[in-house]
């Protein structure tokens, strides 16, 4: 095993069992800098080696890539891989996306500042191989050795100095499921270089050529939305069932009689929501309805395949998925005749819809889509809702979704919706656009098989929680505050989630997490309990 | 004369294989949307990275840009390298010492010129008297001196300590292949032997009878060391564009292009008309996984 000083690009192909894991992590802040606060790393078993790519750093994040059982096999990947290759240099296979892609291929000057903005390179302790980088370079060194002709000395002059192999196809595979994709390097390149857009295209090369992808971006994903309607599996009726559901649970928390619209013909508003919300975290939608009914807007939610959820797994690994998502979810706001689609609380579907899709329609299929976060502060602002901040009267700190800052530029409208509903508001450090990711990004929220969750939650989420304990410094050790993580967007509200649970931080300190329209139906003036359950009594459930 | 002929080459060399680098990708097509922010450009936003999507209804509302604060943030990274500055403080006093001594010879080669010019109207610049007593000869003589003299020894240096920071550092090591260590290296010998020419003539003489030369089509007169430096840096230019050094005609792509092209596709805009166009275009190839074929199944597992 080679430590992660040492390792180098070349080493990529060499054979290993493991090539190499992780010592010693960053350190988090108190009370987790003393001994014993967090759960150690452990090995993967066996049976995983012997099935899947374990041999990269133990981790298995891709629980499609199984090892090959023939020669044959394993020939037949590597030549299948070497064909996606061509194909994302192609004008004609890839138009979407050849341009930035052969910009940060031809052009890195491996300066390494990128790595100084990387999160997963700096929970890793520095480990080379999570250097943003790193993978881009083995991808380098793939293509020259696969393009260029000369051979010999001329081969290791131009970097052509990799073995083409299984191992080293796979574990690049794997490697690019340790990066978040949220772009934070490319902020900080000197040349404007985007080294989570080379991870992405080796993504595509094994989803798009090879047909594998991480079972819950692809099968339970992706192919499971466009055939049921919804990647969590709901089907309409389910669906209808949900918001049922809902609907009694706002009456019971709030004693209001909401009914909510669906399918509504001609509305103003259509608005998605990740149908996750609708399992994990139903408060939100309720909030979002409870918020829209008083502000007395016009909307409605669609029932409609595609139309009652709004991710688009594909922008992370496909991009044909994504424009068959994206497609239909435009086809059901059309239908429906509405004047424009608002997104919920999920950071990816704001960048699918709003900003990766934009190139895909034209005229009469074109549909106006825009965050929810202008439309909330304008309600606040102009005093279409009645609200008293001192009910959240609990530090409360906000996360920033990349999708929605880096990727979209919606910065300040959250920033003054939670001034003006939450007193003790205190931002992370660095936040906005210079935020950094929860650590769930472009998938790995939902990337739970055998040890994936392990990775995503002592080193991809690392930082994020090194953030939420830095902001929470003042009252972190005293259980008696309640404190609040404000992150509008599914997917992260799932990596906080599972921080806060990997961590115990709830249990010891007190520390909780949900959205931000929940905070703002909790500081409404005219609800007699808080709709926070953290806030709530025993007896306000009664 | 073959001197003389190479160096017209190696210029027009330079200046043509980067126009072809820059006419290969803009002659690329429309790539899908991978804006990143902060973009400049927002106007009243762009220094918190916020964007028009922070409007209530953007779409119906007029598209507000600031080519001034788009231009503030180029100025600030084509002459300061800002990124740099800002990201890796250590690493930037080498960049910036070899790209601003780049930039200071170009000065120097503009004064050269103009010298030259100077020279062919009649105007005596330096004489075996010393620098000419007109301020014009004067101040071309100066500033000719200064740039030339700070540009080479800073671009020396700089490509200098930039080759032994790669050659000694762990972390950058790792990464540079032999053609990365023999771009510096190429620049730095073309430096040496300059600063050898220079030391025989500190004047910069030579390098105005090598414009006048230029100018009007005559040969030119060099020693060893001079035709040695003349032939490496004409190499360099002919070499400069086909490596990744042409980042220069990159940079402009990847930032306007891609890291700051956010325009909308609005109905009736140009962004629209490109589109349509572009969708006309049905490519012969296409992808392998099952999920591309009609009918296929889902994953290599189905």
């Amino acid at each position: 095993m080679i430590n992660g000083k040492d390792i180098k690009p070349q080493d990529m192909g060499k054979p290993a069992e493991q090539l190499t894991k992780f010592a010693e992590l960053m350190d988090l802040p108190a009370p987790y800098n003393k001994p014993g606060m967090e759960p150690p790393l452990t090995e993967p078993k066996d049976a995983w080696k012997e099935k899947f790519c374990a041999s990269l750093d133990g981790y298995i994040g891709i629980d499609t890539l199984t090892r090959p059982a023939t020669k044959e096999e394993e020939e037949e990947q590597v030549k299948k891989f070497l064909s996606g290759l061509e194909k994302i240099f192609s004008n004609e296979t890839n138009r979407n996306f050849i341009q930035p892609l052969l910009l940060s291929f031809e052009y890195c000057a491996k300066c390494n500042t990128c790595s100084e903005a990387c999160h997963v390179f700096q929970a890793s302790g520095r480990h080379e191989m999570y250097r943003p980088i790193f993978r881009s370079e083995v991808l380098r060194r793939i293509a020259k050795k696969h393009f260029k002709k000369g051979g010999g000395l001329f081969e290791k002059f131009v970097g052509a100095d990799i073995d083409i192999n299984w191992e080293t196809i796979a574990r690049l595979g794997e490697l690019a499921y340790r990066c978040n994709l949220c772009r934070r390097c490319a902020q900080t390149c000197p040349l404007g270089l985007d080294n989570a857009l080379l991870a992405r295209e080796i993504r595509k090369i094994f989803s798009q050529e090879m047909g594998i992808a991480p079972k819950p971006l692809h099968e339970k994903g992706t192919v499971l939305q466009l055939k049921t309607g919804s990647s969590t599996g709901i089907t309409k009726p389910a669906f209808l069932d949900n918001i049922e559901f809902i609907e009694e649970d706002i009456e019971e928390k709030t004693g209001k009689k909401i009914k909510i619209p669906i399918d509504k013909k001609g509305a103003d508003i259509l608005l998605t929501h990740n149908a996750g919300e609708f399992m994990a975290w139903p408060e939100n939608p309720a909030a979002f309805a409870i918020i829209f009914e008083e502000a007395g807007l016009d909307w409605t939610l669609s029932s409609d395949l595609l139309g009652y959820d709004n991710v688009n797994y594909g922008i992370w690994y496909d991009d044909a998925q994504a424009k068959k998502i994206a497609l239909q979810q435009f086809k059901v706001a059309k239908d429906l005749g509405v004047n424009r689609l608002v997104l919920g609380e999920c950071g990816h579907a704001h960048k699918a819809a709003a900003v990766s899709a934009d190139r895909l329609f034209t005229g009469e299929d074109y549909v106006p889509r825009e965050s929810f976060l202008p439309l909330l502060w304008d309600l606040i602002k102009n005093n279409k809702l009645k609200l008293d901040p001192s009910k959240n009267s609990f530090p409360v700190t906000l996360h920033d979704p990349c999708n929605v800052v880096r990727m979209m530029g919606v910065v300040q409208p959250q920033r003054e919706i939670i001034k003006a509903v939450c007193p003790q508001f205190r931002e992370m450090t660095p936040h906005g656009v210079h935020n950094y990711c929860c650590g769930g990004g472009s998938g790995f929220a939902i990337m739970n098989a055998m040890n994936f969750s392990e990775f995503r939650n002592k080193v991809s989420a690392r930082m994020k929680f090194k953030q939420i304990l830095d902001a929470f410094q003042d009252t972190i050790e005293n259980p008696a505050v309640p404190k609040y993580v404000c992150a509008p967007c599914s997917n992260c509200k799932g990596a906080i989630r599972d921080i806060l649970e990997f961590y115990e931080v709830t249990d010891k300190f007190n520390v909780h997490y949900g959205g931000l329209v929940e905070l703002v139906v909790n500081a409404l003036v005219d609800l007699e309990k808080p709709y926070l359950e953290f806030l709530r009594d025993d007896e306000d459930d009664f | 004369m073959l001197l003389l002929i190479f160096i017209y080459i190696s210029l027009l060399a330079f200046i043509l294989i980067s126009l072809s680098v820059a006419l290969k990708y803009a002659k690329m097509p429309m790539h899908s949307r991978w804006e990143l922010y902060p973009v400049p450009k927002e106007k009243g936003r762009g220094e918190y990275g916020g964007s028009y999507y922070e409007e209530l209804k953007w779409y119906e509302k007029p598209r507000e840009t600031s080519l001034f604060a788009e231009l503030k943030d180029m100025v600030k990274e084509m002459l300061f390298i800002k990124n740099l500055f800002v990201n890796q403080r250590p690493l930037w006093w080498l960049s910036y010492a070899l790209h601003l001594g780049i930039y200071l010879l170009g000065l120097w080669t503009i004064m050269l010129f103009v010298g030259a010019v100077t020279e062919i109207a009649g105007m005596t610049i330096v004489s075996d008297a010393g620098v000419s007593s007109h301020w014009w000869a004067a101040l071309v003589y100066y500033v000719t001196f200064v740039a030339g003299a700070t540009g080479a020894i800073l671009t020396t240096l700089g490509s200098g300590a930039l080759l032994l920071r790669r050659v000694t550092m762990e972390s950058m090591k790792k990464y540079t292949t032999g053609q990365d260590y023999f771009n510096l290296l190429f620049i730095f010998i073309v430096l040496i032997t300059g600063l050898v020419v220079w030391g025989s003539d500190p004047a910069f003489n030579y390098g105005r009878e090598i414009m006048k030369g230029l100018l009007t089509f005559s040969p030119i007169t060099a020693d060893g060391p001079l035709t040695l430096h003349i032939i490496l840096l004409g190499l360099l230019l002919i070499y400069i564009p086909q490596s990744k050094m042409s980042h220069y005609v990159a940079k402009y792509f990847t930032f306007h292009k891609v890291l700051w092209e956010n325009d909308p596709n609005l109905p009736g805009s140009e962004i629209e008309k490109k589109i349509k166009e572009a969708a006309s275009i049905k490519p012969g190839k296409t992808w392998a996984a099952p999920h591309f074929q009609a009918g296929g199944s889902v994953s290599k597992d189905q």
